[in-house]
Order: C-alpha cells, then structure tokens, then sequence
C-alpha cells in the first residue's frame, strides 16, 4: 500500500511540477523587493509628486526575479506538455532533473529580490536628494540582480540538457 | 580648452557681457584667489552687483509666480515634453518692446492669486465654522444667551466614551435644581446643553471635571443655531461663487502667457549679466576677466574682442592642468553621451570614452531586447518625438540614443527570429489552422542557447580587450610605455595564449602547433605578470604583488561571465512574449478567442517591452560601467558651463554668420 502511494507520488511527472513550483517561488523575493521599494517610493513621493516616474523606474528592477522564475516554471510546463492538455510521461530521472532545474532560479529568486528591493529603497532615497544622479542608482541595483541573471542561466541550461 | 584673459574698459564692459552672453561660449571663471594675492590685491577689486541682481531675483519670483497660477488654472493643454520655443532676435525684441504692459499683466494676475488665495482662506474659515456649528443644530436658544440672573447657560461636550445618562444622573445628585439637556451625539462625543443655578456652580463644577466635560462657546455668533449655520452655508456659496468668478478672470488672462515667459527670460538674462560680475575683477576704469573657451570657438570671441578693443590673451591649457570638460563627438556618437554623463565626465586630462563604446552599447542593448516588432516600435516612437518636440540638451540625447538601440534591436530580432515573440506562429495556428514559422536569420537562441552563449563571452572579450588597449593606449600617450606592455600586454599574452591553448586541448578546435603556441604564450604572459606586477613596491612586497596581480585572473573570468546577461535577458524578453502569446491562445479559435488574444497581446506586450527595455537600458549602462570603465576610465571632470543665455522657455535663434 505503502510502495503503491509513494510510486503514485514520486513519479516522473509529479517531481517535475515541483520543479515548476519551485522555480515560479522566485515571485516571493521580487514581491518582497518590489514592496520595500514601493514603501520608499511612498514617502519620497509624499515629499515630492514629481519623483513618481523616476521612483516607479526603480522600483521595477526588483521585478524581475519574479518574471525569471515564471520563465523557468514556463519553459519547464511546454517541455513537459502541461499546457496542451496532453502531459508526456516522464521517467523518474527526468523529472527530478527538471526539478533541479527550477531550484536555482526558485532560491536565488527570493533572495536576490529582497536584496534588490531593499537597494532599490536606497537608491529612491538618493532621487529624494539629487534626482540627476538615478543612472547611478539603478546601476547599483542592477548589480544585486546579476546573481539572479546567473541563477537563471544555470537553471536555464540545466533545462536544455534534459531531454523529453 | 583655451584659457582666455581679458582687460578691457569698464564703458564696454556691459555691452561685452551682452555679447558674450550671446555667442556663449565662454566659461567666466571665479576670482576670489587674485584678491587675496598680495600682487594683485592692492590693484584690483571685486566687480560685482549684489544690488540689481536681488532687484531682478524679486521680479523673476514674481512672474514665475504669475505664469504659475495662469498655468494652474489655464485650459489649454500642456504638451508631454516641455522644449524651448525658439524665437528670432527679432521677434523677441518685438515683444520686450511691451514689457511694461506684460508686467501690469503680471501684477494683475498677481493680484487675482492673491484675491483667490484669500478668498479659498474665508471658504475654510466658514466651513471649519459650519462644522463646529453642525452638533448643536437642534438646540434650540440664541447662543448669545449666556447667563440670566440665577442661571448660567454651559455648552459642552464629554467624550463618547462616558455614559450620557449617569453624567446625567451624577449631575441631579450633586446639584438638584440643574437642567441638562443631550444636544447630541457623534462618534467622539456627547454634546450637553447645561442650565446651572449660579449658587450650584461650585458643585456642579466638580461633576463637571469628574466626566472631562469640556466647555464650548461660540462668542462670534448670536442668534439660533439654525439661523447660524445658515449663514455659514450661504456665506460659503458666495465665496465659492467669488472663487470661481475669479479663476474665470484668470482664465481669461490665459493668452498672455507666453508673453510672461518671455518677460521671464528676459528678466532671467538681465539677472545673469549682472550676476556675472562677481566673476569679474576692477579698476577703476578697467575690468579683467578670465575664462575658458573650446578651441573651435576662439576666432569667434577674438572677433569679438577686437571690435570691443579689448587687450586678451588666448593660450592653450598648461600640460595637467585641470580644464573645464566638453564631450564632442560625431552625429552617431554623441547621443551615447549622455551614457557617459550619467556615470560622470571624464577628467580634463583623460580621455572621453563615448566614441569607443557607444557601439557596443545599442548592440547590447539590442541583444537584451532582441524583437524586432520592440525595435520598431522603439525606432518609430522616438522618430515621433523627434519630429514633435524641439528637444534640447540630455533629453535629445537620450531620445537620439534609443533611435540606434532600437535599430539594433530590430536587427537581433531578425537575426533571432522574434516578432512579438513567436505571435505569428500563435496567430496562424489559433485562427487559421495553418503552420507559419518566421524563420530567424541567423538561429533560435531557445534551441541553441550554447552558441549564443560563447557568442556573448566573444563579444565580452573583445569588449573588455578595448577597455584594456585603452588603458595601454593612455599610459604610453603618458610617457609610460613600460607600464602599457606589463599591465596590458602581458595580460593579452595570457588571455588569448590561455583561449589558445583551452581551445585546442579541451575542444579539439585547434592544431597542436597553435596549441603550443598559445601555451609558451600564456606561460610568457604569466611569468611577465608574476615578475611585473609587484614593480612599485620593495622587498618582499615584489613577490607577493606579482603573485597578486596574477590572481586577477579571476576577475577577468568573472568580468566574461558577466556577459552572459546578453544570453539571460535577451532569453527572458523572447520568453515572456511566448507566456503571453500562449496566454492569449488559450481561449482558442472564434470571436471570443479573438478578444483574448487582443488583450493578451496588448497588455502582455506593452507590459514586456516596458520592463525589459528597462532592463536593457540599465544592464547595458552597467556593462560599460562596471566592466569596460572599470578597465581605463578615469572620470572626475567639471562640466563646461558657459556664460550663456540660460533661459526657461525661451530660446532665441541667431543667423550664423
């Protein structure tokens, strides 16, 4: 009974949908980033209506973690044919692969973001007081999120090496 | 740069100024060294006019203030991107003729600001009274009654919090033959109408201070509440009819806008010719002055000087001497420096790095946005804006800049394979059943990604192998020949032997002769680093500095990792427009699956190109920030600032002679 629940859940196709779990939690980091930044933006904004567009500039950077990880998720769902309504079957080896594959992006994700979202605050702080220097402000953010670029492409390329 | 001296006497002085400010193109230099020279301080003096330039700072307030409140209230639309209006001398001129009327207009605007100002005060005065009236509305004597001869008349309020009743009852208790009455009631408080006995008082106080009962009196009304706050409302309804009378008065001053700003910018230039003086140093019957000029414009001032028979004197700046800092460059690269202005100005002695990377720049960019269908859209919107707005300055720059990132963009695309992603593929497979796969160029970066990857490390190399010629190149220009060979050639050494040599063992791409070669090359490149790097410091520093300088290696690895962004993004843009495309695909064929996809298309794709065009921007900033600048440039340089016609809304044309 036992064997017969355990083959039921850890089958290939199962443990590839965690894979796409995983990688679409990367949202939780940019979510995270994108809401510290936002809460900087609100008090540079109350001082100040006209730093709107440059504030929202950088509180989108810590955006992207999410959408990388939704990328990840994606690929992973079209190689497995989840979205056609007509999943193929997997063996156990490919769907643990695939679900390695979302672990990097998944994780970095979360943590980049946070990171991203609390340099981003920062950098909202410094348009509070010279808005000329913003180039300098999204450039540091931009920084935090190579890790989430690199993490992407590890998650990436272990995706092209699995073959279905 | 050239640095420019001039003497010239105090009559000219104002007619130069005039002239100067004209032809702009002379940075007029601070002073205050020479006065405290002991050679020069007995000479000369500070020129200056603290006076009339305060006098014009007052009216420049003024009418700013007056252009402001007509733009508050105007009803003409205000265009997206505010540009100069470029005016003739001419026209200009025709229009100061009439300054003394454009400044009554001023005033009288000012003077309907103030009145509505005014006006908006009294409307929250009778509001704010009104309020404070509301509880007491069903109360129902003159609140001028105060007091009779045995009762005093309180009006008050404990909080909501205390029970009306057992305040009501605790008062009977303590004094008998007190009336009290519960006015009303809101959230924060119960609102009392108390009759005391005058001979309670002192009993009744205490019940009083017991329940916090605060006392409330309305010393500027008479009469009934009702009546009151009658008033207050029909005193409120002609206010507001006063306020809208008056911003129709100011609306109707609205054509006369313009006419402020030129007021303003002639106010603007008059301010800045005074204020220039501080700069300059005095005699009595002579003036000096001292600035700096771009070389292309020194026989134009010269002219100038001349005709004004000034003595001057134009030399070329002293070697490593600091200068003001002016990029030129040509039609193509100059938009990318704004890029450059953005990170900071390179030092007066340095080099300007915008033409070396302005190329790379628009083609990463287009590699990380990738779309042909984005770099269209890119092109076209800035050709738009272009053609629209007389743009000036960084924003024209900028526009400019994102015209060539978008033509590289389209190029990618096509080289990619992307049109709003795969839509064309989606399209005709949903709607019409049928097989159209636009076939890339060059190849699909989502079926071959390895290809695009050491494609982007190649590009990252010969990137970063600039940014270090660059460096080589600035210290030989420095009379450090050695330096340019151990810092950078042996580094070349390395690198390429190291590739080399990888190359042909690990992959096989190579023969075993250049193999070899690129072996003996990187062993060369390394010993020279280990022997080099340590050069300017001693003793057992030596060693240790060479071995240092080798394990930057490491940093070189990372800097070419660093370019796998190109592959990372360009691949986030293709595949958010595939989630999106997909998305709007799954309501199927028909009418209905027709509106999907069209909202699907246009949020999904308005949303994609925003972000990711973001994000190319800033990751190709940051690839020549951190990665290529950070190979050579040296930045720090002062911005040229000429003593120029500074204005806000104007811009007045000259013939170029």
């Amino acid at each position: 009974m036992t064997t017969e629940v355990a083959n039921l859940i850890f089958n290939g196709n199962t443990l590839a949908y965690l894979g796409i779990a995983i990688a679409a939690i990367a949202g939780i980091g940019s979510a995270y980033g994108v809401g510290i930044a936002g809460q900087a933006a609100n008090g540079v904004v109350a001082e100040d209506p006209g730093k709107f567009g440059q504030a929202l500039l950088l509180q989108a950077l810590p955006g992207t973690q999410g959408i990388y990880g939704l990328l990840i998720a994606f690929l992973i769902m079209v190689k497995i044919g989840a979205l056609g309504g007509d999943p193929k079957d997997l063996t156990i080896m490919q769907g643990a692969a695939l679900m390695m594959a979302g672990i990097p992006i998944g994780l970095v994700g979360i943590f980049s973001g946070i990171a991203q979202g609390k340099t981003a605050a920062s950098g909202i702080m410094l348009i509070s007081k010279r808005p000329e220097e913003i180039a300098k402000g999204m450039v540091y953010t931009a920084m935090v999120e190579t890790y989430a670029v690199l993490a992407l492409l590890i998650s990436f390329l272990m995706w092209m090496s699995v073959a279905v | 740069m050239e640095k420019l001296t001039v003497i010239g006497l105090s009559k000219d002085r104002d007619s130069l100024m005039e002239e100067l400010m004209r032809l702009g193109v002379v940075q007029i230099t601070a002073q205050d060294a020479k006065l405290t020279d002991d050679e020069w301080r007995e000479l000369v003096a500070a020129d200056g006019n603290e006076e009339a330039v305060a006098k014009w700072e007052g009216q420049i307030s003024r009418v700013a203030q007056a252009i402001e409140t007509l733009q508050k209230y105007s009803d003409m639309k205000k265009p997206l991107i505010r540009t100069r209006l470029a005016v003739r001398q001419r026209d200009f001129d025709r229009v100061m003729d009439r300054e003394v009327e454009i400044r009554k207009k001023a005033d009288h605007v000012l003077s309907l600001s103030d009145q509505l100002t005014e006006v908006k005060n009294r409307i929250n005065r009778a509001e704010t009274q009104k309020l404070s009236l509301l509880p007491w509305k069903d109360y129902d004597l003159p609140l001028s009654l105060t007091e009779t001869k045995t009762v005093r008349v309180v009006l008050g309020a404990i909080p909501a919090a205390s029970d009306p009743e057992v305040f009501r009852s605790e008062l009977e208790e303590k004094a008998p033959d007190t009336e009290s009455e519960l006015v009303g009631s809101d959230k924060d408080q119960h609102y009392f109408a108390l009759f005391l006995l005058k001979a309670e008082e002192e009993k009744a106080n205490e019940v009083l201070r017991d329940f916090s009962f605060s006392r409330i009196a309305f010393p500027e009304f008479e009469g009934m509440v009702s009546q009151c706050i009658e008033s207050c409302e029909k005193e409120t309804e002609e206010l507001l009819q006063q306020e809208s009378e008056l911003i129709k008065l100011i609306k109707t001053e609205e054509q006369y806008e313009p006419d402020l700003e030129f007021l303003h910018d002639g106010l603007i230039m008059k301010r800045d010719r005074q204020k220039i003086r501080s700069r300059l140093l005095k005699t009595d019957s002579v003036f000096y002055l001292e600035g700096w000029v771009p070389r292309m414009a020194v026989d134009r001032v010269e002219m100038l000087l001349r005709v004004k028979e000034c003595w001057y004197e134009a030399v070329e700046a002293r070697k490593g001497e600091e200068t003001p800092v002016l990029l030129l460059n040509n039609a193509f690269n100059s938009p990318f420096e704004s890029v450059t202005r953005l990170y900071a100005l390179p030092d007066s002695r340095g080099l300007d790095p915008t033409p070396f990377f302005s190329f790379f720049y628009a083609l990463f960019f287009g590699m990380m946005l990738s779309d042909a269908a984005y770099g269209l859209i890119i092109t076209i919107a800035t050709l738009i804006i272009k053609k629209k707005f007389r743009l000036e300055g960084m924003m024209k720059k900028m526009i400019s800049m994102f015209f060539y990132c978008g033509i590289a963009t389209m190029f990618w695309g096509v080289m990619f394979g992307g049109y709003f992603g795969d839509l064309i593929t989606v399209v005709a497979d949903t709607f019409f059943g049928k097989e159209v796969v636009i076939q890339p160029l060059w190849f699909n970066p989502l079926e071959d990604p390895m290809t695009l990857l050491i494609f982007s490390f190649i590009l990252g190399t010969i990137h970063l192998f600039l940014g270090m010629g660059l460096s080589a190149y600035m210290s030989v220009k420095d009379g450090r020949p050695l330096d340019a060979l151990f810092d950078v050639g042996f580094w070349y050494l390395l690198l390429v032997g190291l590739v080399m040599f990888l190359c042909g063992k690990m992959a096989g791409l190579l023969g075993p002769v250049p193999t070899n070669i690129g072996m003996w090359m990187a062993v060369i490149g390394a010993v020279g680093i280990l022997l080099t790097g340590g050069r300017d410091k001693k003793g057992f520093g030596r060693i240790t500095g060479g071995l240092g300088s080798l394990y930057n290696i490491t940093s070189y690895l990372s800097d070419v990792l660093s370019y796998s962004r190109l592959l990372a993004l360009g691949l986030a843009t293709g595949v958010i427009s595939t989630v999106f495309n997909t998305l709007g695909s799954l309501a199927g064929g028909g009418v209905l699956g027709m509106f999907a996809m069209l909202i699907a298309f246009v949020v999904g794709h308005t949303y994609n190109l925003a972000i990711n065009s973001l994000g190319s921007f800033v990751h190709s900033c940051r690839l020549q920030y951190v990665e290529f600048f950070g190979k050579f440039y040296e930045s720090g340089g002062e911005a040229f600032d000429p003593f120029s016609e500074n204005t806000k809304y104007i811009q007045i044309l000259r013939e170029e002679k």
